[in-house]
């Protein structure tokens, strides 16, 4: 084992710093969200109370935080398991040459730089003049996708890139079918990196603003309604939501690096090294 | 032979329909919508079907224009210019100081976490954090470094590229990262071994094998600058304009089809953007 | 007789909805069976959206406590509501916007007129909505006044007419006269003047709503009050004026006078309420919820007068059967008094101030409407003291504040022009 050297030291210093700065932000949220009862959203503070919370629980004078939770929360779902499925397709589909594919791949790029507000004006005018209605399981859906797809597609291009193919040869001679291959073989070499899509498409989708700004409808997402309530809110109650969002994203990540762990040690229970490939 | 490849090539356009799908339907579909609507004309609430320039004649004739595109670079490329600097360093010392995967990964997400609050709320409490009797003002004058709070941490040029580079500073990170994971830890340690020292091996054999991964990373931090436009609202206090501005302020008026053709010229410029930035990176290879 | 906010006297429940259901058998409409009706009431679900102002769930819980049905409320901002009244039509049963929003979308016909002979409290209603007068001796206002775009020719009629018709195209809800807002304790002298907002005195601490039909009126109210310029109507300028008021202004921001601009209510509050801004462009229930915060702060009365703004509720143009009634029963409920008095007790009035007179005790309706010394404290509908004993409201009076309204929210002639204009200000 190497000895530290002394850049690592500064580094971990720059790093520390980095990490207060990212902070910063849910650092004064969380401070603010222990206003007292008549305190605002700006300093200097007024008494120190967990009355925010509580009254993060009641009816809101205005707008419906729990309601728009809950789409933004199946929302997230959705998308992120379609995005899952779709970025493992689309993953393998590429790693031949198949007739457009060059094309697609030009498409997919496309879709991650262009500006969100665009996909959000054209989704949100296509459905107008079409006669359709504005929904956030349809149209913010399919906007959001063009969000999180080519961020899925580019991991799962990445991880097959690296992908040792000497695995899958072993299991031809061994005389298993495609579908087994994939099934006994690849996915379970790829399934950590699965997570990992999984956790972007959902965090990607839950915070997602621009895109579905004009194509949600008349239900709000969880962020559109937080926007709409800055119209008439001025109370920390937005603080303590978002401390409970930190805390809530603490347990999410928790809960996946879990489940991580628990695969890896029952992997290396049973003696796989699968995962070893990529 | 031919059959098995037709089989392949079968079974891969199966497998990408879905995306193929959902691409024709939610992007090519509404791009082809906007720049037929940019030639529209608009009433106080409806557009009408018409074929004029008048959208892009006023486009190009207007000196805003030329300034908010300015401005739009301006911010694209000081941002770069800082979250490569941040994200080169912070994905260096993930890739070479720290020893497992286990804590790279779980310093990575720490990273994340930040960004699971609502990026609204987050901004909003950046007055509380910069402003005159903020955090970081109450600090200064309380440590005696300045006397009088300072006016241009909140509402400026500061501010804007100060959110940009927190709020993106990651999607440079992590591409530099990737890349520099795969460096042959071996490359390096011939280097040592011919005599190179620490600055000589960052110079000569990091940064060149990281290219790529930079390279990316500017893709995506410059695409996300350029196409914001709530940022800039909010951290400027609504005082300074990019593109995104000038069409989310149309298209909250209604006025969809000057909308449209502003979105097309963004569009464009990001495309071409895009375009110059790939000629210094095969981005399939580097995957 | 004064009843208190907070009675839910069944008599009053049962009263309200005899006089509803009488109301509607009394109209045109013929109904079924009114047990049918009343039956089918409760699976009815209306939904409303608007500006944060009055999309207030309290009132929904009232609703399906009084009526049954369900009230459904989305809050959005200004633009985002304008723009959803004229595209989106299948997306609200209920549009509760401002007038001037009402005569950029009307055109687009997605909102129905209503019929004003089953409306109960027509004729309670303050003559600014119906003749345009307030008192008999009023003059009219600069600008979109809402009895100009309150009247239309028919049920779908897309036209505005000058007369009472007998079909508004919104049932006016609530205004209020606007003005500056002040930090007294900053400032330190007296402010009587909309030429303040730009006195050099408060460079780098002033700011101004972004919202263009709005912000276009006060920038008015400040070059007129500079003695730069007369506008002949305010609220329809010509390119010339247009340039000319924009002008100054950014003359004024490239100099730095300007901390910030605001779009949304929650931004206002927390400038005024860090001290980042001494002085600027303010909604009345900002100024309540920063002195809910016990910071000073006073909606300011100025020489030159106020502008105004007025909201209503509209029908959306899909609505037919039973939710229409159900929309009409809300409405003639909306005015019956109990909003009305919500409304008042934020410092907004209410258009129909007579039954709303009914849901405030003595104290409060001194206080808001009569401009009268409080005696006891005075509390917000959520309970937050806003004002104590001795204090008057700021400005006065209901006739000393309305009463002194020179200009209304506009949306005029030259309107894609100024928004340009607008945008070239916002970008310098």
């Amino acid at each position: 084992m190497e000895p530290r050297t002394r850049s690592f030291y500064v580094l971990s210093a720059f790093f520390a710093l980095f990490i207060l700065f990212l902070y910063g932000p849910t650092i004064t949220i969380g401070i603010l969200s222990f206003q007292g009862e008549g305190g605002g959203l700006t300093f200097p503070m007024r008494g120190v109370s967990l009355y925010w919370f509580y009254d993060l629980f009641e009816q809101q004078a205005v707008g419906d935080i729990w309601g728009s939770f809950r789409r933004s929360f199946a929302l997230g779902l959705m998308v992120m398991v379609v995005t899952v499925v779709v970025s493992v397709m689309g993953g393998l589909a590429f790693r031949r040459k198949f007739p457009g594919s060059n094309i697609l791949f030009y498409l997919i790029i496309t879709s991650l730089v262009i500006p969100s507000i665009l996909i959000s004006l054209g989704v949100g005018l296509l459905f107008s003049q079409s006669g359709l209605n504005v929904h956030w399981s349809t149209s913010g859906f399919g906007s959001q996708l063009t969000w999180t797809l080519p961020f899925g597609l580019l991991i799962m291009f990445a991880v097959f890139n690296r992908f040792d193919t000497s695995y899958e040869e072993a299991a031809r001679d061994l005389g298993a079918t495609p579908w087994q291959t994939l099934h006994h073989v690849v996915l379970p070499i790829i399934a950590p990196s699965l997570i990992g899509v999984a956790l972007f498409g959902f965090t990607l989708s839950y915070d997602e603003f621009a895109r579905t700004l004009l194509t949600a409808g008349s239900y709000n997402t969880l962020p559109l309604e937080i926007y709409g309530m800055t119209t008439n809110v001025t109370s920390p109650v937005l603080y303590a939501l978002g401390t409970l969002t930190t805390v809530f994203s603490l347990i999410v990540i928790g809960t996946f690096l879990c489940i991580a762990m628990v695969m890896n040690r029952r992997r290396a229970l049973k003696g796989s090294d699968s995962g070893k490939g990529v | 032979m031919k059959k098995l490849r037709n089989n392949f090539a079968v079974s891969s356009l199966l497998m990408v329909s879905p995306l193929a799908a959902v691409l024709l339907i939610f992007l090519v579909l509404p791009i082809v919508l906007i720049v037929g609507v940019s030639f529209w004309r608009a009433t106080e609430f409806s557009i009408i079907p018409a074929f004029e320039l008048d959208n892009y004649e006023f486009l190009f004739g207007s000196p805003v224009t030329y300034t908010v595109f300015f401005n739009t670079f301006k911010y694209a490329l000081i941002t770069w210019f800082f979250t490569v600097l941040l994200g080169f360093t912070i994905a260096y010392y993930l890739a070479f100081h720290i020893r497992t995967l286990t804590w790279q990964i779980a310093l990575f997400l720490l990273c994340t976490i930040p960004f699971w609050t609502s990026n609204i709320i987050r901004m909003i409490s950046w007055i509380p954090f910069l402003g005159r009797n903020g955090i970081a003002n109450s600090t200064l004058i309380s440590w005696g470094v300045i006397d009088e709070p300072i006016e241009w941490l909140l509402f400026s040029d500061f501010a804007v590229i100060l959110a940009f580079v927190h709020l993106y500073t990651l999607f440079m990170v992590v591409p530099i990262f990737n890349t520099m994971m795969r460096i042959d830890k071996s490359l390096i340690e011939a280097a040592r071994d011919a005599g190179a020292n620490g600055a000589q091996i960052l110079w000569n054999v990091i940064i060149p094998l990281t290219k790529p991964g930079i390279m990316i990373g500017t893709i995506f931090v410059v695409t996300l600058v350029m196409g914001d436009f709530i940022t800039v609202r909010f951290m400027s206090g609504s005082q300074s304009a990019n593109v995104g501005r000038l069409i989310s302020n149309d298209i909250a008026l209604l006025q969809y089809p000057s909308a449209s053709a502003t979105a097309i010229v963004l569009l464009l410029t990001v495309l071409i953007t895009i375009g110059i930035l790939l000629r210094f990176v095969d981005i399939r290879k580097e995957l | 007789m004064t009843k208190f906010p907070n009675s839910k006297g069944l008599s009053r429940r049962t009263l309200l909805k005899g006089a509803a259901s009488t109301a509607l058998a009394a109209g045109a409409t013929t109904l079924g069976a009114p047990m049918l009706w009343a039956q089918n009431i409760k699976d009815v679900t209306i939904r409303q959206f608007g500006t944060g102002v009055s999309n207030l769930n309290d009132v929904a819980t009232k609703v399906k406590e009084d009526l049954g049905f369900t009230l459904e409320m989305t809050a959005l901002d200004t633009d985002s509501v304008t723009q959803r009244a004229a595209t989106q039509p299948n997306s609200f049963d209920i549009a509760d916007i401002e007038y001037f929003i009402a005569k950029k979308v009307w055109g687009a016909g997605n909102l129905q007129a209503m019929d004003t002979s089953k409306i109960v409290n027509y004729d309670k209603i303050a003559g600014t909505f119906r003749s345009g007068l307030l008192t008999p001796d009023s003059t009219i206002a600069q600008g979109t006044a809402p009895h100009t775009v309150g009247f239309t020719s028919g049920q779908n009629g897309t036209d505005f007419v000058q007369e009472e018709s007998g079909w508004m195209t919104l049932i006016p809800t609530i205004y209020n006269a606007d003005t500056l807002g002040i930090r007294p304790d900053l400032i330190g002298r007296p402010i009587s003047n909309w030429s303040e907002l730009l006195n050099p005195e408060f460079k780098g601490k002033a700011s101004i709503l972004d919202i263009s039909s709005i912000g276009i009126m006060d920038m008015a109210m400040v070059v007129e009050s500079m003695g730069e310029y007369t506008y002949p109507d305010k609220g329809n300028m010509t390119k010339e004026e247009i340039d000319l008021t924009i002008g100054i202004f950014t003359e004024a921001k490239k100099n730095g006078q300007f901390r910030a601009f605001w779009k949304s209510f929650d931004e206002s509050v927390n400038l005024m309420a860090s001290g980042e801004v001494v002085i600027q462009s303010m909604w009345s229930p900002a100024i309540t919820a920063v002195k809910s915060q016990g910071i000073p702060c006073v909606y300011q009365p100025l020489e030159e007068g106020y502008r105004s703004w007025g909201g209503g509720l509209g029908i959306s143009a899909a609505l037919s059967g039973i939710e229409l009634d159900a929309a009409y029963e809300y409405i003639n409920w909306y005015l019956s008094g109990w909003v009305g008095g919500y409304l008042m007790r934020q410092g907004y009035y209410s258009a129909v101030p007579e039954t709303s007179k009914e849901f405030m005790s003595a104290d409060e309706w001194g206080f808001w409407y009569e401009g009268k010394a409080a005696e006891g404290d005075i509390l917000s509908p959520t309970g937050n003291k806003l004002a104590g004993a001795g204090e008057v409201r700021d400005g006065g009076s209901f006739f000393d504040r309305m009463g002194s309204v020179v200009c209304w929210n506009s949306v005029m002639d030259e309107n894609q022009y100024m928004v340009r204009k607008w945008n070239e200000f916002i970008a310098a």
